[in-house]
């Protein structure tokens, strides 16, 4: 009789597991209009959290680098995190997600069934503002005529004319332009011996005094100058830094750095600017709109300390160039005619209002403490999701039914109670799903379907076990108990080594792969819970009626077989 | 439906079914070199895609002469419904995209809207392709241990064996076939894992309770009664699980499709070496190094 009482009390715990189950599967409002279909799909589709690949949506990968040789720290990469949240936000993209992964990437979850466009370059866009002198300009000089210098940003390096016969460093390329008064400042050589790209100082059309001879390797990526550099001469060496994309000039000697190569957004110039005199983080108001002349720019304001700083450049470098420089390109560079007090200045070179708006968007949300890089871009239509969400849940459903016709017609009675615990498995399922809002993803519901059939699994074992019980001519009542018993292990043991990989799934997968990971997870320990639990215990009361406790309502013909 | 003792004798032409799995292994790997090697999806190997819908109809030969106008004689295409193709091409930026999406749209008309769209930096393609290493070896390493401690060493190592043979044998299939490999099909390749690791415990579960009458029996014919004991489970259970499976094989998407041929596959020859290839090598091991006399 004690034993009676357990399973009364095991079952009536599952009665409140599956009525808790229902609560959270029906408690989305429920659309009626749904109820005309002959399935109601809609209603288990709303009680579910979908992910991106079903529902729709964009994914983006961003990968940190270091920038200005501040290594990537969790502290920068949450600020990163809060910085990309913020700038979401103001785009006014609804229901963001942003984490980190595995390889400390962040991930930026948008829903939405439009590829959300621009939005998605500006996200992760540095938003460096920066203030540097402008040095000069590099030209290249072939059969008398001169040629600004190109710069390949994909991968950091001039891009060089080979025929050229000498690269040169022009103070003010404006001047050049207009025929006015400029001045070159340096040359551009390749170290024959080191093969290390020379910036040295220019001492009038008479340089060649040693007969330097311009060769090329063809590719345009570099010249080779058969010349003796006179190391008086040198004003520094330039590198290339991969790891930041930087083109930097640094002192010969001491490689510490006195420039930095960038590229010009109006002209795509190879420009070499100095170092940095101010940064966006002194800003205090930014404004996308016109100018007086009707000119697309964006007004910026200093707060107090970066107004002193301002005049004190300004008042300082009369006459000189300074490079606005935003994200490693400079998007302008005016002309310091008188100091500027008030710590008032524009970004102008911008081609759309579109993108002003964009520039003073990031410009407001800060700069990254981090380099973000592109690594994956995913958009997948709301239309793509939901025909796989359909066709999956048509397949689960049919392939439930057919499973369960098999079963009752293998194992009789005993099907019954199989047919009962994957019903109860399934709203189980479906319940904590919807109760602990996991995204279902498209890996998923291959999970899920994959689990209806293993969670058929326990039952056939035990059933196949009290079988081979009965035909030992035992008592259906101690079949039913040995039965169980000797299954137990089974599929203890093998449920485990399934948990074992769906652990490492979890561990080690991306995105999708880990809803597909926790779907099988949940799916085996619930079917292991509804059988051995649930599936026993009415069997066991079952038992006790003996009109359906024959040999032949456990699906065997004793000895007929014998 | 009738109950039966089966009575077939698996360890004793075990040979055979080792010619078997060895044939179709080496048409795995012939299919691979054949084929040029695996079709590696663009989580592997980084890249663009693109799935357009169409106003019309349209087959692969009208969408190829439209991009090779254009310029993309390398790139995938896929018919994944009667009007939608997936484009897959080398990394292109947005402007790129937009200009094939407007010659696609001149000469065929699309719908305007992208169904799916793409961009994944080799680089992190091969991040990818490291955690899948790290995934399958984990778990492999994972189910050794848990199985020594349960079982025995011997055992183990007759299971690893196994799924080794299902996880080629797998491969082989997608060699042969050039269908595509992507994180899901990686996915169904650990899951492929799980399941054959469990008809296979199955399996053993029934040859160590029957150690015990090895003195009286033999371990060869312990093994064989063992396997023909559990042979309706393990075909129930495969067919259970087969059946949803399958027709998500017939009913599914594209993307699903391709989750379902890998577990089909898995399904299937798990059944087979949990019988056919794991019990032999747990004889042939008592063999070499008896443990279990008669």
């Amino acid at each position: 009789m004690r034993n009676k009482k357990v399973h009364i009390t095991i079952i009536a715990i599952f009665i409140a597991m599956i009525s808790v189950s229902l609560y959270y599967i029906l408690k989305e409002p429920i659309n009626l209009g749904l109820l005309k279909e002959p399935i109601n799909l809609g209603l288990l589709k709303e009680s579910i959290n979908l992910g991106l690949d079903l529902k729709g949506g964009t994914q983006i990968i961003l990968k940190p680098t270091e920038r200005g040789g501040e290594e990537v720290t969790t502290q920068s990469l949450d600020q990163a995190m809060f910085i990309i949240m913020d700038r979401i936000d103001r785009l006014g993209l609804s229901e963001p997600l942003v984490t980190k992964d595995l390889s400390n990437n962040i991930v930026i979850q948008i829903p939405g069934e439009k590829d959300p466009g621009k939005a998605k370059e500006i996200i992760g866009k540095t938003a460096q503002l920066e203030f540097r002198l402008v040095t000069g300009t590099f030209i290249s000089i072939k059969n008398q005529n001169w040629d600004t210098l190109k710069f390949d940003y994909e991968k950091g390096e001039l891009v060089i004319d080979p025929d050229a016969e000498k690269v040169l460093l022009v103070d003010d390329i404006n001047a050049l332009v207009s025929g006015n008064l400029y001045e070159i400042d340096g040359e551009l050589l390749s170290d024959p011996e080191s093969e290390e790209m020379l910036l040295v100082k220019y001492s009038g059309e008479d340089n060649q005094e040693t007969d330097a001879e311009v060769s090329s390797t063809g590719d345009g990526s570099e010249i080779n100058v058969d010349i003796n550099i006179d190391p008086e001469k040198v004003i520094g060496k330039i590198i290339y830094k991969p790891e930041t994309r930087e083109l930097l000039l640094v002192d010969y000697e001491d490689g510490s750095e006195t420039g930095e190569i960038l590229v010009d957004s109006r002209t795509g110039a190879a420009t070499l600017v100095g170092q940095v005199l101010l940064t966006g983080d002194k800003l205090a108001k930014v404004a996308a709109g016109y100018d007086t002349y009707g000119e697309i720019r964006v007004a910026l304001s200093f707060k107090d300390e970066g107004v002193g700083i301002f005049k004190e450049i300004t008042s300082e470098n009369i006459g000189r160039n300074l490079a606005i420089v935003l994200d490693e390109e400079i998007k302008s560079a005016p002309y310091i005619k008188v100091p500027i007090t008030d710590g008032d200045a524009e970004i102008t070179g911008i081609d759309s209002i579109e993108e002003a708006k964009n520039v003073e968007l990031v410009l407001q949300t800060g700069a990254l403490p981090v380099n973000l890089h592109e690594e994956e871009v995913t958009f997948v239509g709301p239309t793509l999701g939901m025909d796989s969400l359909n066709k999956g849940l048509y397949a689960g459903i049919i392939g439930f039914i057919l499973i369960i016709v098999f079963m009752l017609f293998y194992y009789k009675g005993l099907g019954i109670y199989s047919a009962l615990g994957l019903i109860i498995y399934i709203i189980i399922f479906w319940g904590i799903i919807s109760g602990i809002g996991a995204a279902l993803t498209l890996p998923g519901i291959a999970g899920i379907i994959l689990t209806i059939g293993m969670a058929v699994d326990a039952n056939v074992i035990i059933f196949e076990r009290i079988k081979e019980e009965i035909i030992k001519s035992k008592s259906p009542r101690i079949a039913i108990g040995y039965g169980f018993k000797n299954a137990l292990r089974t599929i203890v043991d093998s449920n485990v080594t399934t948990l074992i990989t769906a652990a490492a799934l979890y561990r080690f997968g991306t995105g999708p792969i880990r809803g597909f990971a926790v779907t099988l997870s949940l799916g085996v320990v619930i079917s292991m819970v509804v059988s051995l639990l649930f599936t026993r215990s009415i069997i066991f009361l079952m038992s006790g009626i003996s009109r359906i406790n024959t040999p032949g309502f456990l699906g065997v013909r004793r000895r007929s077989s014998e | 439906m009738r109950f039966r003792n089966y009575n077939f004798d698996f360890i004793g032409k075990s040979k055979i079914w080792i010619i078997i799995s060895l044939v179709m292994i080496i048409a795995g790997i012939a299919g691979y070199f054949i084929q040029g090697g695996f079709n590696l999806g663009i989580d592997f190997l980084g890249g663009s895609l693109m799935e357009v819908e169409f106003t019309r109809d349209v087959d692969v030969t009208e969408v190829r002469s439209v991009m090779n106008d254009i310029g993309f004689r390398n790139a995938i295409l896929q018919r994944t419904e009667s009007n939608k193709f997936i484009l897959r091409t080398t990394p292109i930026n947005t402007e790129v995209k937009n200009e094939i999406l407007d010659s696609l749209d001149e000469k065929i008309g699309t719908t305007g809207t992208l169904l799916q769209d793409r961009n994944v930096d080799p680089g992190f393609g091969k991040q990818i392709t490291k955690y899948a290493f790290i995934a399958v070896g984990i778990g492999i390493v994972g189910i050794l241990i848990y199985i020594w401690i349960r079982f025995e060493f011997r055992f183990g190592a007759a299971a690893i064996l196994a799924l080794v043979h299902d996880v080629l044998v797998t491969l082989g299939v997608y060699a042969i076939l050039n269908r595509e490999i992507n994180t899901s099909t990686i996915a169904a390749i650990l899951t492929i894992i799980g399941y054959s690791i469990n008809d296979t415990i199955v399996v053993f579960d029934r040859i160590r309770e029957n150690t015990p009458t090895t003195r009286k029996l033999g371990y060869i014919k312990v093994v064989n009664d063992s396997i023909n004991k559990i042979l309706s489970r393990s075909i129930n259970t495969s067919l259970t699980t087969l059946i949803p499976i399958i027709l998500l094989l017939i009913l599914g998407t594209a993307a699903l499709k391709d989750f379902a041929l890998a577990l089909t596959v898995g399904i299937v020859t798990g059944t087979y070496s949990s019988i056919f290839i794991a019990s032999p090598i747990v004889v042939a091991w008592n063999n070499r190094f008896p443990k279990y006399k008669k």
